[in-house]
């Protein structure tokens, strides 16, 4: 089947800066491809390229197979974006917002379509009030009502819950995950948070500097059995043996006198705990990390790990 | 008998002599009196004025005259632009009053005509006229031309063209040559539209000439202007 | 046409477009009021060299005259007014964001500046119009009919009243030209800029310090003014003269017209190559 969207072998620098290197990857039907990467790392450089904003130094895009540049734009009927901010007319109301945008997808757009996107994002009732008396949610929820308006195929969203506060957060993660199952689009979506992609992608790609670093489905990148489990005990030295002669060793990571790091299943900590208590260790602590995150955090700087929302 | 003759012929030259002098102050007088008759005249009137410096369209209206120096120039609405104090405008403006000497130059020729040249010099020292030059018609008893040499406006120069009303002396179309200061106002005010540079000006003109040139369709003479009329502001 | 009129709709939603409106109204009622109140000692001074010589009478400070005084006045100002639309039409919406989702719409970059282009047009000849009504109908309310001068620094130029009707309507029109020419290089700077007070500023300097250099009389100047366009935008002022000088208006109209055409290629060929990373 032919992927909506393929990228081949972009690149990208501005001055000296290279932005895009190398990139390839392509998003499938039905897909919800999560785009994983600190700030800076290219993701948006990316989506940009995808989108026509800005132009690649080399590689190729195919949107639904045909190749797209300045002169293909008409191929971008099938999609609808959200870069960054939602930014709208601040002065017009939503209503007059949506109508401008779907007046400019390439596609007819009816009215009653309209209504059904402000249901579908929940911002019936409130069509008729300028912009910028909108909270932050409102302008993300207008932002993807005009981005399905015209029902583009595939949804670009670029940090589609920066700036929302924790509820917008929620509420927005649900819209994308009922996007997609209900309403069956493919949507690309981009986060510096491994838990925001976790959370809603099939699939996953991981840019670091402009460079794809690795690239799977969610339930592969993040198997639950590669959870790195942390023990920390009182420093006992005869525990090392008891550990190598029980089942626990094939599990065991990281064995020294005061911590023990397994990589197995999290639903396995009661029984590890239960075993530890019987084998005299004293256990100060136990905490559990998907060992991906803790690749995704190491190949990211800390200022990455700092943003991290609990 | 010789001296008899010779005496006589003195006389005769003496009186010739004086009697020339009489006649050309004599007819001085008979001209200004001519003149003078006009107390006031209405005219429509077409106006062009032709100054170098000054763009200005053939101006139809209508001319008000009082003796000895009221006039006004009425555009139904539109602008009146007049030499200042209207002083040259006209004849009896140009022709001293007063007591004057009057001395012939004799004849000159002006077109086919040939006129006496009279110059009259007001005996007022304190008059704005210091010397008049008149080209007189003597068959129609009227001046064709004058040459006026006045303290503040220089010398201005009126030519006139006689037809329908020769009896009152009125012109029926009268050229005025004159003397014009230079006129230049800062680019940087007027902000003007000049597609290309300009030459710089050839000469410096201090002196530019103007000529303004009235032609008169119509006449109602002596009909009663009063003073006030003149100080009136116009009627929109 | 689709896109024309959704920028004409945007332009007339907000609320600085009728701020443009409401400064020449206000502008011209200054000068109006200045000239109803102290007219008559401004045309003294003005005539200070006719006078000399001429007695002028009648309605000199005319509908006509003081139109024109108005014009001369706000044709420096409206240069801004131009600006405040045309050099936020690309920089204000990179500025607040929407170019982006604009621009990631099926729509050529290219038809979205001739569009924006002419909305501002549009919006520019309205800006005249209105400065036609309020500066020529509600001064000839004001201040009656007449004949006009117009001073000239090295004339003196009176003109019937029953011949001025048709040089406002020409000088009118140039002015459209004129403005549009403005516009067009706003809209030029405003491809370059990511928000809109930039370009803004920008017109005006590059308005103001051309016209200085229009105006100055130095040999060197003069060697570069006949190509600078500030040059030609006071060229309505030619409808005023007598004769009208067609030719160098026709050749003034030429070069606006060439400046306008070369600001939008030069916009459209850089805003095509742009990458929009606002």
């Amino acid at each position: 089947m032919t992927p909506i969207l393929e990228v081949s072998n972009l690149s990208k620098t501005f001055k000296t800066f290279k932005a895009v290197d190398g990139l390839s990857f392509a998003i499938g039907k039905g897909e919800v491809y999560g785009f994983l990467g600190q700030n800076g790392a290219g993701k948006s450089t990316t989506m940009r390229m995808a989108l026509g904003l800005i132009f690649p130094d080399s590689g190729s895009i195919f949107i639904n197979g045909s190749e797209f540049n300045n002169s293909h734009r008409h191929l971008l009927r099938s999609i609808g974006a959200i870069i960054e901010r939602p930014d709208m007319y601040g002065y017009l109301s939503g209503w007059e917002n949506l109508k401008i945008f779907a007046a400019l997808s390439g596609t007819k757009v009816s009215a009653a379509r309209l209504h059904e996107v402000l249901d579908i994002v929940g911002l019936k009732g409130r069509e008729k009030d300028k912009v910028s008396a909108y909270s932050q949610g409102m302008k993300q929820r207008l932002g993807i009502a005009v981005a399905m308006a015209h029902q583009p195929e595939l949804l670009i969203l670029d940090e589609p819950t920066n700036g929302l506060d924790p509820q917008g957060i929620a509420e927005m993660r649900s819209l994308i995950i009922s996007l997609s199952k209900d309403h069956g689009k493919t949507i690309m979506i981009s986060s510096h948070l491994l838990h925001e992609i976790e959370q809603v992608a099939t699939n996953m790609l991981i840019l670091h500097k402009g460079k794809k670093i690795s690239e799977g489905p969610v339930h592969q990148l993040l198997n639950p059995d590669d959870t790195l489990t942390e023990v920390t005990i009182l420093p006992n030295e005869g525990l090392g043996a008891q550990l190598a002669s029980s089942a626990w060793t094939q599990y065991a990571d990281h064995v020294s006198a005061e911590r023990l790091v397994f990589r197995m299943n999290p639903t396995r900590i009661p029984d590890l705990n239960k075993w530890l208590v019987e084998a005299g260790a004293q256990v100060q602590s136990i905490s559990s990390k998907h060992s991906f995150e803790t690749y995704f955090l190491n190949i990211t700087s800390d200022a990455a790990a700092a943003h991290r929302v609990i | 008998m010789r001296k008899y003759l010779l005496l006589l012929l003195l006389f005769t030259c003496c009186a010739f002599n004086s009697a020339h002098a009489a006649d050309a102050s004599a007819l001085f007088q008979s001209l200004r009196s001519k003149v003078l008759s006009v107390q006031d005249y209405t005219a429509d009137v077409k106006m062009n004025i032709n100054v170098s410096y000054m763009r200005i369209p053939q101006l139809n209206g209508t001319l008000y005259y009082k003796a000895p120096d009221k006039m006004r120039l009425e555009r139904h609405g539109g602008l009146s632009i007049l030499p200042k104090k209207n002083i040259n405008l006209t004849l009896s403006n140009l022709i001293p009053g007063g007591n004057v000497t009057v001395i012939d130059m004799g004849n000159a020729l002006i077109g086919a005509k040939t006129v006496r040249v009279l110059k009259v010099i007001p005996d007022d020292e304190k008059s704005d006229i210091i010397l008049t030059k008149i080209w007189v018609d003597e068959t129609d008893l009227v001046a064709l031309r004058t040459e006026t040499t006045t303290r503040n406006d220089g010398t201005v120069t009126m030519d006139l063209e006689y037809g329908r009303y020769t009896n009152s002396c009125l012109p029926d179309k009268v050229t005025i040559f004159m003397n014009l200061k230079d006129y230049k106002l800062p680019k940087g005010v007027t902000m003007d539209y000049n597609d290309q540079p300009q030459p710089p000006k050839s000469t410096d003109k201090k002196n530019q000439k103007g000529t303004i040139k009235i032609t008169y369709l119509k006449y109602s003479i002596n009909t009663g202007l009063t003073d006030k009329f003149f100080a009136a502001p116009e009627k929109q | 046409m689709q896109l024309l009129r959704i920028e004409l709709y945007k332009i007339f939603k907000r609320p600085r477009t009728y701020i443009s409106f409401g400064i020449i109204t206000a502008i011209t009622f200054v000068i109006q009021l200045a000239m109803l109140s102290d007219g008559k000692s401004f045309i003294g001074f003005a005539l200070q060299g006719i006078n000399e010589q001429f007695d002028i009478h009648g309605n000199i400070l005319n509908g006509y005259l003081v139109a024109y005084i108005i014009l001369q006045s706000l044709l420096i100002h409206i240069p801004l007014l131009v600006a405040l639309v045309a050099g936020d039409m690309l920089a204000g919406e990179a500025n607040i964001g929407t170019l982006r989702l604009l621009l990631t719409r099926p729509v050529r970059r290219s038809q979205l500046v001739l569009a924006k282009f002419y909305a501002s047009f549009i919006y520019t000849v309205l800006l005249i119009i209105w400065l036609a009504f309020i500066a020529l109908f509600l001064s000839l309310l004001l201040f009656g009919k007449g004949d006009m001068i117009n001073l000239k620094s090295d004339a003196f130029v009176m003109l019937l009243q029953s011949d001025i009707l048709w040089r406002y309507a020409m000088a009118f029109v140039f002015a459209v030209l004129a403005m549009t020419t403005i516009a067009s290089m706003s809209l030029l700077l405003s491809a370059f800029a990511d928000n809109s007070i930039g370009p803004i500023i920008s017109t005006m300097g590059i308005v103001v310090v051309l016209t200085i250099l229009s105006n100055l009389e130095l040999p060197l100047f003069n060697l570069i003014k006949p190509y600078l366009f500030t040059t030609h935008i006071i060229g309505w002022k030619g409808f005023f003269d007598d004769p009208v000088p067609y030719s160098a208006i026709l050749r003034s109209s030429a070069i606006l017209v060439l400046y306008t055409i070369a600001f939008i290629t030069t916009t459209i060929i850089y805003f095509n190559k742009k990458d929009i990373r606002s």
